[in-house]
């Protein structure tokens, strides 16, 4: 090893201590007005990677583009399972994304940390297959040049090099800090946790084609799940999360439940270090936004029944009158012919 | 068919033949589970929905998802509503194969399904019985930089087969249906490198046309095709198989024409079991390498077809030529009630077969399923084929039956016979046991096997071994049956021993004094007509 390089890696080590989270990437999702990421020089100035990202993003250009696809999705996923919610995963235009809450170890980062990286394994995989990435599938897992290696056995599903680049792209702030810190050690479960909410549930599906269409011939493939079913199963995930410590087995660090009775988590749960805030006050410091002036549902005595989300503090009732479509003549796409319809509504807001 | 040659061979012989067969065999299964890959490969394309510029859409222009002439894409459809962009305008567009792959004719076939992605909304449900219109193309170039020809053109519709799992309210917004996946395309043959499909789904509300669809979001295809390594196998497995077995099948009608007498029913089917076989082992694809015979796939169903009926043919007339009782047969009139359903069965396959890539010839998109009729129909066809086969069944037990039932009626006077006799008999059962011991067994391998090729996944993992079971399963059990038909032909061959003696001996059985001289010869007397002769006497006796 070369003494230039070993500086190098220690000042890398250096850098991503000192950054701030991990998940900064996400901001990528923010940047809509940058245009396709096509150039070098478009890696460095994206705000939020790490020095190792910049580089993995200088390697795989074509890639970039998903990677933002992927953390939009993830985002759009993360507002929609938590709408009703008093943390309800809105953004800020600064970093970080979240605010401070996902750089603590509480359940809210346990779960944007997992559904971004299932968001970039799905955006991935999903480029693949419609052919706006040229090194999927092919290049890993089947032997022989690609023309050849595809014509002799096909080749292997996309997902796996969508996963692989999600591993490597999404853990790698994680991985640079040598996996030692609880903080990683959870980072990274639930980064895993995210991707296999997608591995796990994957369709296997069958055609039978043969003579006369007997079942002679069955070829079978995989098939992603929807992104909205990831996450639902990540949202279930979060609202069963275990809270772990760490603890030493022989030399290596791993993460166990703190309460000894609980079953010990498996590869798709989620954990999380420290118990989240109440999210109900004003808090810009930490980005937490609170429940004020948010609307509820004054029937409900669940999460979004103004009773919890306003946290005691009283709701606004107004009048409104809106304007509805009604109807409709839909087409598949795109067009919707509609009548206004006015009608009157209750609507509750937190004070 | 009296004197063949298994009944000559001594058991030393037979294991070393039997021994042979098996090694063949064994290798049979190796060659498709260690050389093989596993037979097809599926590949999911996701479309590309591009924006169709034009103003009017007459003339045909082609659109392409990726690549340098790429069409102005869209990346969801809240963006189409944003920029005021109709349904009519939009094209989703799939390139086969993905970038930098190449299609080859050693793919033999490609075969697409198309799965919606429909998101559920509350005010735009999926209509019951929604039907979709689609207007598709399929085009292909040989180079990157050609025009894109192309190759058909249709409108087609069909029946949207979806169900939604969660409660159908506001909560479940954006969640997608469970579609069926429809049948999308079949040819026959892949002789070009690159392929394009556009589709449109036009709107029409005046006609009703692609109203009450719901939302699409998406439209994914699958591709299926044989995979090249597996088409190499395969071709390599019919040229080696194809001499030896027109060789065994000269080697045998030789053996019949050096009689004197004219062949019986029974030889001349085994001849056309081999005939069948060696149909469908020239190994004629080889010109789909060079040629776009789309008819191929078809053309090998055919093969197919008349190899099955010709193997159940034979079974039926195999029982009935060692039935043992006074009826003379050895006409294939007089097996009509056997052979007929084998007759209807296959021609109603035939006809099915026909409907559905026959039609596919002219029109790749069509799918004899998509309508009401078509499927009516369709099933029609396979039904009365499937009550043909049991139908066979029935009778080929029966018969089975009966022969076990002759052969303990004699095992239990064979001792109180004549020598000649009994030797007679004795080699008309054991070739009966043997036949139907082989008969069974190959037929057991081939059930289970596709049982389990069928329920396991596609490979086993032994250390850095990977076996592909079901190319195994495919090369082994096309390997079982030619060594089945070649052992038939083998076997059942007349004997050559005591030739000289067959025109002394030929009248046998009219010789009523006690044959001393025969004792070893009998067994060869040429044709059935001589035990038969021999039945009606003992029964007259």
């Amino acid at each position: 090893m070369s003494p230039e390089y070993s500086l190098r890696s220690l000042l890398l080590i250096i850098l991503a201590t000192f950054s701030a989270n991990a998940s900064n990437w996400l901001y990528l999702a923010k940047l809509s007005s940058v245009g396709s990421i096509s150039e070098e020089e478009t890696c460095e100035k994206l705000k939020g990677l790490i020095q190792r990202q910049v580089q993995m993003c200088k390697r795989n250009l074509e890639v970039m583009d998903s990677v933002r696809r992927g953390a939009q999705l993830a985002i759009e996923e993360c507002q929609y399972q938590f709408r009703n919610r008093r943390w309800n995963c809105s953004t800020l235009d600064t970093l970080p994304v979240f605010g401070k809450v996902v750089t603590q170890g509480t359940r809210e980062a346990a779960f944007v940390y997992a559904i971004s990286s299932a968001g970039v394994a799905f955006a991935v995989t999903r480029a693949c297959s419609s052919g706006e990435l040229d090194k999927c599938g092919c290049d890993r897992t089947v032997q022989g040049g690609s023309p050849q290696g595809f014509q002799w056995s096909g080749c292997s599903d996309n997902i796996a090099y969508g996963v692989a680049f999600s591993q490597s792209f999404v853990d790698i702030r994680e991985r640079s800090k040598g996996a030692s810190s609880n903080r990683a050690l959870m980072n990274l479960h639930n980064n895993e946790a995210g991707r296999k909410a997608i591995l796990n549930n994957m369709r296997v599906e069958c055609k039978c084609h043969g003579v006369s269409g007997s079942c002679e011939f069955k070829t079978c493939w995989k098939a992603m799940p929807p992104f909205r079913k990831v996450g639902n199963i990540l949202k279930e995930k979060f609202d069963g999360a275990t809270e772990v410590e760490q603890s030493e087995i022989g030399s290596t660090k791993v993460l166990v439940p703190k309460n000894s009775q609980f079953k010990p988590h498996t590869d798709e749960d989620l954990v999380y270090l420290d118990s989240s805030p109440d999210f109900c006050d004003h808090d810009l410091k930490n980005g937490v936004l609170g429940t004020s002036g948010r609307q509820c549902n004054k029937t409900s005595k669940a999460i979004d029944g103004c009773e919890l989300m306003c946290c005691g503090r009283g709701f606004h009732t107004d009048e409104v009158e809106v304007v509805e479509r009604c109807s409709c003549k839909f087409h598949w796409c795109c067009s919707v012919k509609c009548k206004p319809c006015h009608r009157v509504v209750e609507i509750h807001t937190c004070r | 068919m009296a004197g063949a040659i298994i009944e000559n061979m001594s058991t030393r012989k037979l294991c070393i033949v039997g021994g042979i067969l098996l090694v063949l065999q064994v290798i049979a299964f190796l060659v498709g589970g260690l050389i093989a890959p596993s037979p097809t490969t599926a590949v999911p394309y996701m479309s590309v929905k591009c924006i169709d510029v034009r103003k009017n859409h007459h003339k045909t222009k082609w659109l392409m998802p990726w690549g340098t002439n790429h069409c102005k894409k869209l990346r969801d459809f809240d963006e189409a509503v944003s920029r005021q962009i109709e349904a009519n305008d939009i094209v989703f567009a799939v390139h086969i194969p993905l970038p930098s792959k190449e299609m080859s004719p050693w793919f033999q076939f490609m075969l697409f399904i198309m799965q919606l992605d429909i998101a559920f909304k509350m005010d735009n449900d999926l209509k019951e019985n929604a039907e979709i219109t689609l207007d598709v193309s399929l085009a292909y170039r040989d180079d990157m930089f050609d025009d894109w020809e192309e190759i058909a053109h249709a409108i087609e519709i069909r029946k949207l087969k979806c169900t939604f799992g969660s409660p159908k309210t506001v909560e479940s917004e954006g969640r997608h249906y469970d579609c069926d996946f429809l049948p999308f395309m079949e040819i026959g043959s892949v002789a070009h490198k690159y392929y394009l499909i556009n589709i449109r789904l036009p709107v029409n509300d005046r006609k009703g046309i692609n109203v009450g669809i719901g939302e699409i979001k998406d439209i994914r295809l699958v591709g299926i095709h044989q995979n090249g390594g597996f088409t190499k196998v395969w071709f390599a497995m019919k040229t080696f198989l194809t001499p030896s077995i027109l060789i065994i099948m000269v080697w045998y009608w030789r053996r019949i024409t050096l009689m004197t007498r004219a062949p019986v029913l029974l030889e001349k089917v085994i001849f056309a079991l081999g005939i069948s076989m060696t149909f469908i082992n020239i190994p004629v694809e080889w010109f789909s390498i060079g040629f776009d015979w789309t008819w191929m796939l078809l053309f090998g169903d055919i093969r197919q077809g008349i190899f099955y009926a010709m193997l159940l043919s034979f079974w039926i007339i195999f029982c009935g030529e060692h039935m043992m009782d006074q009826n003379e047969r050895n006409r294939l009139s007089g097996y009509w009630k056997q052979v007929g359903p084998i007759a209807v069965g296959s021609f109603c396959l035939f006809v099915f077969d026909m409907c559905e890539r026959g039609v596919q010839l002219k029109n790749p998109f069509y799918s004899i399923w998509t309508t009401e009729v078509g499927t009516e129909l369709a099933m029609a066809f396979i039904i009365v084929a499937g009550i043909c086969l049991c139908l066979y069944f029935l009778f080929l037990c029966f018969m089975v039956f009966q022969v076990f039932r002759n052969i303990s009626g004699k095992q239990s006077s064979l001792p109180a016979m004549s020598k000649a006799r009994r030797l007679h008999y004795e080699g008309l059962i054991f070739r009966f046991k043997f036949m139907m011991l082989i008969t069974l067994a190959c037929a057991a391998m081939t059930v289970i096997f596709f049982i389990v090729s069928q329920v396991t996944e596609g490979h086993w993992k032994w250390g850095d071994i990977t076996i592909q079971v079901n190319s195994a399963f495919f090369t082994g059990i096309y390997g079982m049956w030619n060594l089945y038909v070649f052992a038939l032909m083998f076997l059942y061959a007349p004997s050559h021993k005591n030739y000289g003696e067959d025109q002394s001996n030929g009248d046998l059985g009219v010789n009523s004094g006690e044959e001393l001289q025969l004792t070893t010869t009998i067994t060869h007397v040429d044709g059935p007509t001589e035990v038969y002769k021999l039945a009606r006497k003992e029964a007259q006796e």
